[in-house]
């Protein structure tokens, strides 16, 4: 019969992870759940019980924590435009965060649940009914990956506008876990394996994002969409330069992961470009060819480079 | 089961609700507050926005008990009282109103954001509402509303006594505004059970045993139905009957349903659908168009009626003048292949209906264009005669041609609630809708033109394939259509065409907006392009010199009555300043033109027999308010309040003295329904010979009591008088007059279109009594490094014949320019082994509003002679220019052609590319 199910309000991250520890293998931690909704919806997410983290306080507020902005993963993508520290010092967030899905979207979705939100692949997100008759691929539970035609690798994109541009500027996360909690570049979450696309514990939290302030970021960012809103990304490109020279590239939609190549801005552009498009592992699951946004790789960095160049 | 109490629109309630439970449909299904709609259930369309404690969220991914405690506002709790919110009153003054599905959706986001940024631009108001798709308006009258709100501009208030030719909201729009216009799955009947499908996971299979023993124990589960049950078959066109409510023996797409479960809730008929084992032995499933031309040798056809050994459906084929000849005799010739994938028509609103037996028999409420043709087939399907039958459509929420075949759903609940004895309701994901699909065909369309030295053209040859998918629909209509509607606006003397309908194994393929020629017509457009820039001719001096005249027959004999082709084009491209822009603008910037026309009504009815295509009856008592019963389906493009403006136009009335009862089977006297844009034509027509009649009997009753002639006797202003002061009556007191002994006036009307065409086979294609023609001019920005294409002006000129209520025909126009857009630059049905691949409002790409450029609409009048007022269509025309208009504009921007639509970046950075390396070929 259908599995009875569990909605849990946790008000703290202690009680929170409680929860998870108790539904350990079938839960989903939610906050603006404009990812995990449509998953459940979908039936790529069958979690029996959801704990809704929004009334959390400890994963709200921006402020600043000694050379950093901290910001709460909670903290609801529209409204990013709001903060003084976030425009003077970061406005590629805030570019990022308004290139999300819709305004609509924007409104209910958080900076936490876009840096982790769900892998996407043209083969993947569709309902239980059309994975049936795809024939099931590697991200649920199949033999093989349906878009590439048999690898045994999967490459659902990370589709995170924001993920990106935190990245070039050198953010950092909080993660708080059943027994630790611990500081880390945001990259080092990502692990490029499409089935398990992040390197976090079924139960860890992430409670926060540190952007490193003072570092004179010059930044340009860029999102491949065919329409000018609603559109989850096919490539997005963030460049940052900070005062001492320092040129950090960060892609999404192209690759499993975030794609991250650091030089400085005296490099060979034309050499950062072929690493970042070497670096991504593009397949033919987007409405746009593999092929066209591999090409947009290096139209859109050559295009932030001139841009950087001016400014 | 968890008690939520919540505070909804300043009424306190507690419910029961499941866990993961959506906010959109606690609302929906146990608060009742229906105007909170569901468009997608994935938050990609924005109809189910509602506030929670004051912020506006997609409540269809809005987990309820989220809400534990909250105030929460749906559109029913905008107005105050019975005050409507100023906004409400600007999106009903200002047409904003279609079909009014994503209307509520669309107020509470700008509510929402005009809180936070009261007085926006117009980019503003683009960028807040483009969450919300709208299918029907192209977002101009919606941004028009919320910038004459929030500048507090005065309301317009029309002169109530003025009809024709004014701006007229709708009659429903206020409901419509307020969430309280009731659609399909928002009328709830007691009792109900509910409907799921199983749909086949095989594009060509038998079906070799269907196991239903797990899902029948299953608590809750009622009855499940499998295809042998219902083996008749439908088909809206009586000579394509190939279709069965489900796979009867074998699957011929991916979707098609092969079992129903009728269980007491959707997730109880879910779950059980998950449960039925069907094993199936796979077929060659055919998925090119091209190849279901071709002998199949061994392999098993789609359908084993097809003549030959190949899976062609239809093969349509005329050829007058003599194309060799033409094509001898041109100066110049361009032959051209073109491939064009397939549409879906994206209305906002998935389908829905309830069916229920009583002593009447069965009853179905359903979103349908179509209620006497689903009439017919309901009575066929169930063996049942016609008097058995009731077909009501309620509000329905965009149709295109989506909704204007009888649909299996339909067949299969009406047949459940008759084995249960209780009402049986289905509603669809977006998904189901995409799957059930009857959007416009893919085709391949190879083309030959040819023009003289001079600038006419001598010949046009198509060779055309359409990909009709599993079943045949109006696929037949659809293949005449093709290449029949290219014999006009231009005359052609040499003209011809083959088509081939092929069946293959995908969702089925049927009308949409511009039916049969929109492709066609791309080809046509582009090609006039190419052929005027190698004799060195302006684009529209060559059209100018090749239109039909007025008062004409094509070359296929279609009777050309009134035409406004050369003042449409003149008209647009005075607005744009084309001879300033063409070949002018800078690398990148470049502006495009094209031309078209459109039936106005098929002339021949599909059921070959002498019933009038429309009639409407009118009915007056001493009430004085004039009941209009027709049959004509208002489906968002405003055809109650048509018939509304066209009878009291007549009689002197306003509104006020109007009721219109509309599209149900039983009241309403027969119309075909709303396709091939019939309506205003037809039933517009039938109305106002009803409304002249109920005149006559007025006339004939006050004359003979006041002794005085009848010619003398004028209707205006709710009076009946004469001029001389003589005769003075008020409407009521003039309805008392002729009421005396006789009791409440009754009237009909009816309409037939005159015999026209040919004595050739096929001659009856494309035959209508009256044509719209039109063009569009549109001025594109192109990215040269990434192939973006961004369309950054729309002019486009319709003649609509006379407007009778101008507001809903701008509508229209703007509607079709908008859905143009979407097939010209972003729209697709994608497929991988005949599997859709972009079943949702993700991934198809229907134009947001600040995809839309800044449209510049016109209404030509040309005043038909035979349309009721003057009028002509105005709902499908205007879709052909503006495609073709793009792809000509992206030519003059960076001088490539892209000859497949749609025209994404990645085809026209390619065909950059190209140019460029062919360019240095040359150079070196």
């Amino acid at each position: 019969m259908i599995a009875e199910k569990t909605y849990l309000l946790p008000t703290s991250i202690n009680e929170a992870i409680a929860f998870a520890k108790k539904h350990k293998g079938n839960f989903k931690y939610l906050a603006g759940g404009t990812d995990v909704m449509v998953n459940k919806f979908q039936g790529n997410n069958t979690s029996g019980c959801l704990i809704d983290i929004t009334q959390i306080s400890e994963l709200k507020g921006i402020s600043k924590q000694g050379n950093f902005l901290r910001i709460g993963a909670l903290e609801i993508l529209e409204e990013l435009k709001l903060n003084s520290n976030i425009k003077t010092e970061f406005p590629m967030l805030i570019e990022a965060a308004l290139a999300v899905g819709s305004p609509l979207i924007r409104k209910t979705a958080t900076i936490g649940g876009n840096v982790l939100c769900e892998n996407r692949c043209l083969f993947y997100n569709q309902s239980e009914w059309w994975r049936e008759a795809i024939g099931y691929c590697l991200k649920c539970d199949g033999d093989i990956c349906i878009a590439t035609g048999g690898k045994n690798a999967c490459f659902s994109e990370l589709v995170s506008d924001t993920a990106p541009a935190l990245i070039a500027m050198d953010a950092e996360i909080e993660i708080v876990d059943v027994d630790r909690i611990k500081r880390i570049k945001l990259e080092e979450i990502y692990t490029g394996d499409g089935v398990y696309p992040r390197n976090l514990s079924e139960t860890a939290i992430l409670a926060a994002i540190f952007l490193p302030l003072n570092r004179g970021f010059k930044t340009v960012f860029h999102k491949l969409r065919e329409r000018e809103s609603l559109e989850f990304t096919s490539l997005t490109t963030a460049v940052a330069l900070d005062a001492t020279g320092k040129l950090k590239v960060a892609l999404a939609g192209v690759d499993p992961k975030a794609v991250v190549v650091e030089g400085t801005f005296n490099d060979n552009k034309a050499d950062l470009i072929k690493k970042a498009v070497k670096g991504s592992r593009a397949v033919d699951n987007d409405m746009y060819s593999r092929k066209y946004r591999r090409e947009m790789i290096s139209v859109y960095l050559n295009k932030s480079f001139e841009i950087l160049c001016k400014k | 089961m968890q008690i939520l109490k919540i505070i909804v629109n300043h009424q306190e309630h507690q419910v029961l609700v499941e866990p993961h439970e959506t906010l959109a449909h606690v609302l929906r299904e146990k608060i009742n507050l229906t105007g909170t709609k569901l468009g997608c259930e994935q938050a990609s369309c924005g109809a189910c926005t509602v506030f929670v404690n004051g912020k506006a969220v997609q409540s269809c991914i809005f987990p309820a008990l989220r809400a534990e405690g909250a105030i929460i506002t749906t559109i029913e709790g905008v107005a105050d009282k019975n005050k409507l919110h100023q906004l409400q009153e600007k999106f009903v003054e200002k047409g904003a109103i279609q079909c009014g599905y994503c209307t509520p959706g669309m107020i509470m986001t700008t509510l929402d954001f005009l809180k936070e940024n009261p007085t926006p631009t117009t980019e503003e108001i683009r960028e807040a509402i483009s969450g919300n798709l709208c299918r029907c308006t192209g977002y101009v009258k919606i941004v028009d509303a919320i910038e004459s709100y929030v500048k507090d501009e005065n309301t317009q208030v029309s002169d109530k006594y003025k009809m024709v030719g004014e701006n007229r909201p709708y009659i429903e729009a206020k409901k419509k505004v307020q969430g309280t216009a009731d659609y399909a799955d928002d009328i709830k009947i007691k009792n109900t059970f509910y409907c799921k499908f199983l749909r086949s996971t095989h594009a060509h299979a038998k079906i070799s045993n269907i196991d239903t023993l797990k899902a029948k124990k299953i608590k809750g589960v009622r009855l499940i139905i499998t295809g042998k049950e219902l083996p008749v078959k439908f088909g809206v066109l009586p000579i394509s009957q190939d279709e069965t409510a489900m796979a009867v023996e074998k699957t011929r797409y991916i979707g098609e349903i092969v079992a129903a479960v009728i269980a007491d809730t959707e997730a109880i008929a879910q779950f059980a659908c998950e449960q039925i084992k069907i094993d199936y032995a796979p077929l060659k499933p055919f998925f090119d168009m091209e190849e279901s031309c071709e002998d199949i040798g061994e392999n098993e056809k789609i359908h084993s009626h097809v003549k030959f050994n190949n899976n062609i459906h239809k093969k349509a084929e005329l050829r007058f003048g003599n194309q060799q000849e033409g094509l001898e005799k041109a100066y110049f010739k361009i032959k051209e292949k073109f491939d064009f994938q397939g549409i879906n028509h994206g209305f906002t609103e998935p389908h829905a209906a309830t069916a229920y037996w009583d002593e009447n028999g069965l009853t179905i409420i359903t979103a349908t264009q179509v209620p006497h043709y689903l009439h017919r087939y309901l009575a066929k399907v169930m063996e049942i005669p016609m008097n058995r039958v009731r077909v009501i459509k309620p509000y329905v929420g965009g149709g295109f041609g989506g909704k204007s075949d009888p649909f299996p759903h339909e067949m299969i609940i009406a047949y459940a609630s008759r084995v249960l004895g209780k009402p049986v309701r289905v509603r669809f994901n977006r998904e189901e809708v995409f799957l059930t699909n009857h959007g416009r065909h893919p085709t391949k369309i190879s083309m030959e033109m040819g023009v003289s030295a001079s600038g006419k053209f001598e010949v046009l040859d198509a060779d055309i394939i359409i990909d009709g998918g599993a079943y045949g629909s109006f696929g037949v209509v659809t293949s005449y259509y093709n290449g029949v509607l290219l014999q006009a606006p231009y005359k052609i003397d040499n003209f011809g065409f083959r088509t081939r309908r092929v069946y293959t194994n995908k969702p089925q393929c049927g009308a949409m907006r511009g039916h049969g020629a929109v492709n066609s017509r791309y080809a046509v457009e582009t090609i006039i392009d190419r052929l005027a820039e190698e004799i060195n001719m302006d684009p529209c001096e060559m059209r100018l010199k090749n239109f039909l005249n007025e008062k004409t027959l094509t070359v296929g004999q279609y009777r050309i009555t009134s035409n406004g082709s050369v003042e449409s084009l003149k008209k647009v491209m005075e607005l744009s300043k084309w001879k300033e822009k063409f070949r002018k603008l800078p690398e990148g910037h470049g502006i495009g033109v094209a031309c078209g026309f459109f039936i106005s009504g098929s002339a021949l009815p599909i059921h070959w027999n002498e019933y009038p295509q429309s009639v409407v009856h009118l009915k007056v008592d001493l009430d004085g308010r004039v009941l209009i019963t027709s049959g004509a389906s208002d489906i968002g493009q405003g055809s109650d309040t048509m018939l509304a403006i066209i009878v009291a136009e007549v009689l002197g009335l306003s509104l006020d003295n109007i009721f219109v009862v509309a599209a149900d089977t039983t009241l309403t006297p027969i119309d075909l329904g709303s396709y091939s844009s019939r309506v205003t034509f037809m039933a517009g027509n039938a109305a106002k010979t009803a409304a002249e009649n109920l005149k006559e009997q007025i006339l004939n009753a006050v004359s003979l009591l006041h002794n005085i002639d009848k010619a003398e006797i004028n209707f205006e202003h709710e009076k009946v008088f004469t001029n001389d002061g003589k005769l003075s009556l008020t409407w009521i007191e003039a309805i008392e007059n002729a009421t005396r002994k006789v009791g409440a006036l009754n009237s009909t009307g009816a309409y037939n279109s005159p015999k026209l065409g040919g004595d050739f086979k096929g001659a009856g294609a494309g035959l209508s009594p009256s044509y719209s023609f039109g063009a569009v001019i549109t001025e594109v920005k192109v990215d040269v490094a990434t192939g973006h294409v961004k369309v950054v002006d729309i002019w486009g000129a319709h003649d609509a014949g006379k407007a009778l209520n101008p507001l809903a025909v701008e509508g229209q126009l703007e509607g079709s320019w908008h859905m143009g857009l979407g097939q010209a630059v972003s729209e697709q049905m994608k497929f991988r082994d005949g599997l859709l691949v972009n079943s949702n409002l993700v991934d198809y790409k229907i134009p947001t509003a600040k995809d839309i450029p800044s449209i510049h609409t016109n209404i030509v009048e040309t005043i038909d002679l035979e349309g009721p007022f003057g009028a002509k269509e105005c709902g499908e025309g205007a879709i052909h220019p503006i495609i073709p208009a793009v792809a000509n504009a992206i030519y003059d921007a960076v001088g490539v052609r892209v000859t497949s639509l749609p025209i994404t970046s990645e085809e026209v950075l390619k065909a950059i590319n190209k140019k460029n390396k062919n360019l240095e070929t040359v150079n070196q």
